[in-house]
């Protein structure tokens, strides 16, 4: 400015902007917290910025929120690790505060701090924290340490380890259940820490106690964490400890919880041995495929083919396989698309005799099925269906579903099968293809959705490198070419879409040939959309056509509609005619 | 209520006999009647003979009942065996009737499975007509509940009203998701029962026979955190009964009034900080403005601590407009009864204050007025510089109601008056609020309001009103000049840390400065 640079003096100018009105302002200063602590220097940072920002807590949310990211990337500039405890102490107060972003925030800031520091700071300065928040007055600070404990435990001395162990027994069993929520989901990072012979006294106590809680909210918590937490004990610890206290849940009252099991059975399986699976687990699971409740059944479903991988496969079939056979005649149908999504890898299980004898059956019925997620999961994994059971046997059941759904009234129903359409394309063959499929594809680029339009275009893109230029030239091009007498604007504006999708793919000559003479023509077309359309694709061929082509076709055309007297139309021909100026240049 | 007197018909079916070992003791009255024929042919199968309505009582000891077994799906294998109506309490000996009602309760602990409205439509009215029954006894009830009474009643509400909630059909979330605001409030398909038993446990809790001192035993804490849990139901008629009756047991049962406050606090709690979700806030609320009404004053400290930590942070949620006229009064109450807490609450609204939704604002402004309708000078000059400088952006607002209503404000006499007689502070605040509307707001009632408003500070003190307005052309003038300033100082400040880091980096060693020097 004009005036003689004042002095600067970083703080001064933090304190002004924080006092700001505007939040975003305000906002913004935080954002920049490290470009005043580099121009601080770090020996001034510690001693004036960190103390300045611990008692300016009082601000929005939102920048408390952007304060307690910024400051666990900030060791760097307060010195390195030997001084990283001084960010202890503004992220103290940020673990106290109301709003549940912020605390989260601040306790993530803190674990990634926390994890730097040195041990013996990690002792003195960092667990103190950690029982100060423990024992805070406020549930806030309570909630906030229980994500704590993990990165203390390690280094501490034996007999603080027994406290911190007693001191986490103590918040799960907080008089607020907003502290016990906290406590048991956080248990599984805390056990990580915990020696093992703890880890089944104290830990699995805790873990006892949460799954007996009062409030349905914390033992939904509990069972959450319970395949991590079984993953860390010893199989057959696994089964005597958290193998009951599950199987009981598998039965609870609350259909939230029984939810819950469905989902992490299967997790929990890999910490248990054979036995227990065939004796406890497996009825269990059984149990929750026959649900009342459809959540329960949708989440059981998605899991059937894990678990089939674990099982051997005449327990497969002899438990798994009939409620399969339920499952994919279920009332609702969201069931029957998680069954849908996941039911074909249960062939290499169960291997081909039974494949064909049991699966194959259940396959076709849901490749008919009235819900068109059901038939699209099972059109999705196609490829794992074709290993097994072979092409022909598939083909006649499958196109009478995928022309259906190419024509479904749900424009993202058709988006889905188009974006499969390459897959089936290779797995089918060019014979198959253009008997059934070809004529969909074309269809599809006169749909009235746009996102139609668009993926129908790139559809053919992938077709052509699929099935190769040659096979395009015959097959794609003179249909596509067509479009150009379209009287719709729309579809003459997916043809150009779809020449500069196709243009790289079929190379230099088929491209000046075939394509550029249809672009040029277009370029008089009465509507301003389609001419800087038309700009824009002549810009995106000047890499793919001979230079000598640029300079007799191309910029011809784009000199014209720069003098058109549409803004837009000369806006994108003059790009198109600098970007053909960049490369002359530079070649 | 059952005006037939039937012929005893007992009969037997063919079904097992592990059966009967689990319906067998609860069985003592029978009598049955085809008097239901007319709606056994809803069954269609040959079994529905069997089910009876009866009025007749028969000794315990009978064991050749008619069996049925009903198909329940609940949690897989309750057997309903031999569900039948048991006689009218009129036509037992007085002495037997406590028996008799213990009987029933036993028999409402069936719970029928509602989402298949063709199954066990018998058992399902002998229930309904029992649980009438129940419901006029305790009405009409004389000599206090006995133990063991209060046990089994507690024990059949329970049973019936303890469930956890069907999940939402997803159809709901994914596809009609567009229109989410109007959906339809979920009913219940289980009404029919759950109604009366909401009734009879009101009846009874109401009840001058039942003690508070021996019921507390079974109306214990476990029973009101299970009641608690319940307002989050989808069905408002169901969370009308739960208002009602938690609110009777506040009155009646005095030791568990602070866990119940606390129990809803957690509620609140979890509701604000964790899910934002909950059907029952307004419900809840309606209770706790009753119970603040009551308070004794001065205020204790705790209640003053469930106004900050709980009442103001509702105002977070997105879904304020669920329960927002609640929440107002029982924020006005504390105001209106201890008006220094109105400071607080006023600072308490500015941290909330919503910053894009502008029907919520509309709510704050509204609360806004009756808190300072309440609000004395002292507690107004305290708070009034940050409530200014919220009501010069809400003046600012293009929504129109928002300015509308900010303006508004200049209507009530007594926001007027503290208004004027802090002129000193607050005009030079909202001032450049006031011009900006006086030039160019797009609504016309907006623009008049404020040339109103700008007319009654400049009639009242013409020359503060000068004063500012100079500031205010200052201002704008330097507008430019102080945002090229800050961009500046922020550029020099870039440069600094720079020069710093170089120099810094210059000091520790020569191969490290080389590595960083590039970047730096």
């Amino acid at each position: 400015m004009s005036t003689v640079e004042a002095p600067l003096y970083p703080i001064a100018v933090l304190i002004d902007e924080l006092k700001n009105d505007d939040i975003q302002l305000r906002l913004n200063s935080i954002r920049r917290l490290s470009t005043i602590a580099r121009a601080l220097g770090e020996d001034r940072t510690r001693s004036e910025l960190i103390p300045f920002l611990s008692e300016n807590n009082d601000d929005d949310d939102e920048v408390l929120l952007a304060m307690a990211e910024e400051l666990g990337v900030f060791v760097p500039y307060v010195g390195g690790v030997e001084h990283a405890h001084v960010l202890l102490t503004p992220l103290e107060t940020l673990c106290t505060v109301e709003e549940t972003c912020v605390r989260d925030k601040a306790v993530e800031s803190l674990c990634k701090i926390g994890s730097q520091m040195r041990e013996n700071d990690l002792i003195e300065r960092f667990t103190p924290l950690v029982k100060r928040l423990a024992a805070g007055e406020w549930f806030t600070a309570r909630v906030s340490a229980c994500g704590l404990f993990h990165i203390a435990y390690p280094s501490a001395p034996e007999t603080l380890k027994t406290e911190l162990r007693s001191i986490y027994g103590q918040l799960c069993q907080d008089d607020m259940p907003m502290v016990r929520r906290s406590a048991a989901s956080n248990l599984w990072k805390f056990a990580g820490t915990v020696e093992s012979a703890h880890l089944k006294a104290d830990i699995m106590q805790m873990f006892e106690d949460l799954t007996q809680d009062d409030q349905d909210t914390v033992r939904l918590l509990a069972v959450e964490g319970c395949a991590a937490l079984g993953k860390l004990l010893e199989p057959q610890d696994c089964a005597a400890r958290i193998l009951p206290v599950i199987v009981n849940f598998s039965q609870d009252k609350s259909w939230r919880v029984r939810y819950m099991v469905a989902n992490q059975l299967y997790e929990l399986c890999e910490a248990l041995g054979p036995e227990p699976i065939r004796t406890d687990l497996l009825p269990a699971y059984v149990r929750l495929l026959r649900d009342n409740e459809a959540e329960v059944r949708i989440a059981a479903a998605g899991k059937v083919t894990k678990f089939c991988q674990i099982l051997s496969p005449e327990l497969a079939i002899q438990h798994i396989l009939p409620c399969v056979k339920e499952l994919s005649l279920d009332s609702s149908q969201h069931v029957r698309a998680a069954l849908a999504s996941v039911v074909m890898g249960m062939a290499p299980v169960l291997g081909k005799d039974a494949t064909i004898e049991q699966l194959l059956p259940i396959f076709l019925s849901l490749l008919k099925d009235e819900f068109p997620d059901v038939r699209l999961n099972i059109i999705s994994k196609l490829d794992q269906v074709n290993q097994v059971i072979g092409i022909d046997l598939l083909s006649q059941s499958l196109l009478p579903a995928i022309v259906e759904l190419a024509e479904d009234r749900h424009w993202r129903v058709r988006l889905a099968i188009i974006e499969y359409i390459p897959l089936l394309a290779n797995q089918l063959g060019v014979g198959f293809f253009d008997d059934k499929l070809g004529g969909l594809c074309m269809q599809w680029l006169q749909d009235k959705v746009y996102s139609i339009r668009d993926a129908a275009a790139k559809n053919l893109k992938h077709l052509a490198e699929e099935f190769g230029p040659d096979w395009a030239m015959q097959h794609i091009i003179p249909q596509v070419l067509e479009i150009a007498n379209d009287s719709h604007y729309l579809h003459r504006m997916t043809l150009l879409r779809a020449i500069s999708l196709l243009g790289p793919v079929m190379g230099s000559e088929i491209t000046c040939s075939k394509l550029l003479p249809v672009v040029v023509n277009a370029s008089k077309d009465r509507v301003p959309n389609i001419k800087f359309n038309v700009a824009k694709v002549l810009q995106s061929l000047i890499s793919v056509v001979d230079q000598s082509v640029v300079e007799k076709t191309i910029r011809p055309c784009l000199v014209e509609l720069s003098e058109d007297p549409d803004v837009d139309v000369r806006y994108f021909a003059v790009q198109g005619l600098q970007s053909i100026d960049q490369v002359t240049m530079s070649s | 209520m059952l005006k037939q007197i039937l012929s005893k018909l007992p009969r037997k079916s063919s079904k097992s006999a592990d059966n009967r070992e689990h319906g067998g003791h609860h069985n003592a009255y029978y009598s049955n009647v085809s008097g239901g024929g007319s709606r056994s042919s809803d069954f269609g199968t040959g079994k529905s003979g069997n089910l009876s309505v009866s009025s007749f009582a028969v000794s315990n000891s009978t064991a050749d009942v008619g069996w049925k077994s009903a198909d329940l799906k609940q949690n897989g294998n309750h057997m309903l065996s031999s569900y039948e109506a048991m006689p009218a309490f009129k036509d037992v000996p007085t002495s037997e009737r406590q028996n008799l009602f213990v009987k029933k309760l036993n028999l409402c602990c069936m719970i029928f499975d509602f989402t298949d409205p063709t199954k066990n439509l018998k058992e399902k009215e002998i229930k309904r007509q029992t649980l009438l029954e129940l419901v006029e006894y305790v009405t009409s009830a004389n000599g206090k509940f006995s133990d063991v009474v209060l046990q089994e009643i507690v024990k059949m509400v329970s049973a019936n009203l303890f469930r956890s909630f069907n999940p939402q059909p997803r159809e709901n979330k994914v596809i009609e998701g567009v229109d989410l605001e109007e959906e339809e409030p979920s009913m219940d398909p289980a009404w029919p029962h759950l109604q009366i038993v909401y009734e009879f446990l009101l009846r009874f809790i109401a009840s001058p026979e039942t003690d508070a001192k021996l019921a507390k035993r079974y109306v214990d804490q476990p029973f009101i955190l299970k009641l608690l849990d319940l307002f989050d139901s989808e069905d408002p008629r169901e969370r009308e009964y739960l208002k009602t009756i938690l609110h009777r047991i506040y009155g009646k049962f005095m030791v568990h009034r602070p866990f119940i406050r606390k129990a809803i606090n957690n509620i609140f709690f979890r509701f604000i900080f964790e899910t934002e979700k909950h059907n029952g806030i307004a419900e809840l609320l309606e209770i706790l403005g009753s119970i603040i009404n009551g308070f004794a004053l001065p205020l204790k400290e705790e209640h003053k601590v469930f106004l900050v930590r709980a009442l103001i942070p509702l105002h977070k949620p997105k879904c304020l407009a669920m329960y927002h006229q609640q929440l107002s009064y029982c924020i006005t109450q504390f105001v209106e009864k201890d008006c220094k807490l109105a400071d607080t609450v006023i600072r308490g609204l500015l941290k909330y204050w919503p910053i894009t939704n502008s029907s919520k604002e509309v709510m704050f402004l509204n609360e806004l007025e009756e808190v300072l309708e309440a609000t004395q000078p002292p507690e107004f000059q305290r708070c009034m510089m940050p409530l200014f400088r919220q009501i010069a952006r809400c003046m600012n607002s293009l929504h129109f109601q928002v300015a509308e209503r900010a303006l508004f404000l200049w209507n009530n006499d007594h926001i007027e008056n503290l208004i004027i007689q802090n002129r000193k502070v607050i005009l030079p605040i909202i001032f450049p609020a006031l011009e900006k509307n006086a030039r160019n707001h797009w609504n016309q009632a907006v623009h008049s309001l404020t040339l109103n408003v700008r007319k009654i500070f400049n009639d009242l003190d013409p020359e503060l009103f000068k004063e500012c307005l100079l500031k205010f052309q200052e201002d704008e003038s330097k507008e430019d000049e102080a945002e090229a300033k800050r961009e500046n100082t922020w550029k020099r400040l870039e440069e600094l840390a720079e020069k710093k880091a170089f120099h810094s980096e210059a000091t520790v060693g020569t191969s490290e400065s080389m590595a960083n020097g590039s970047s730096g």
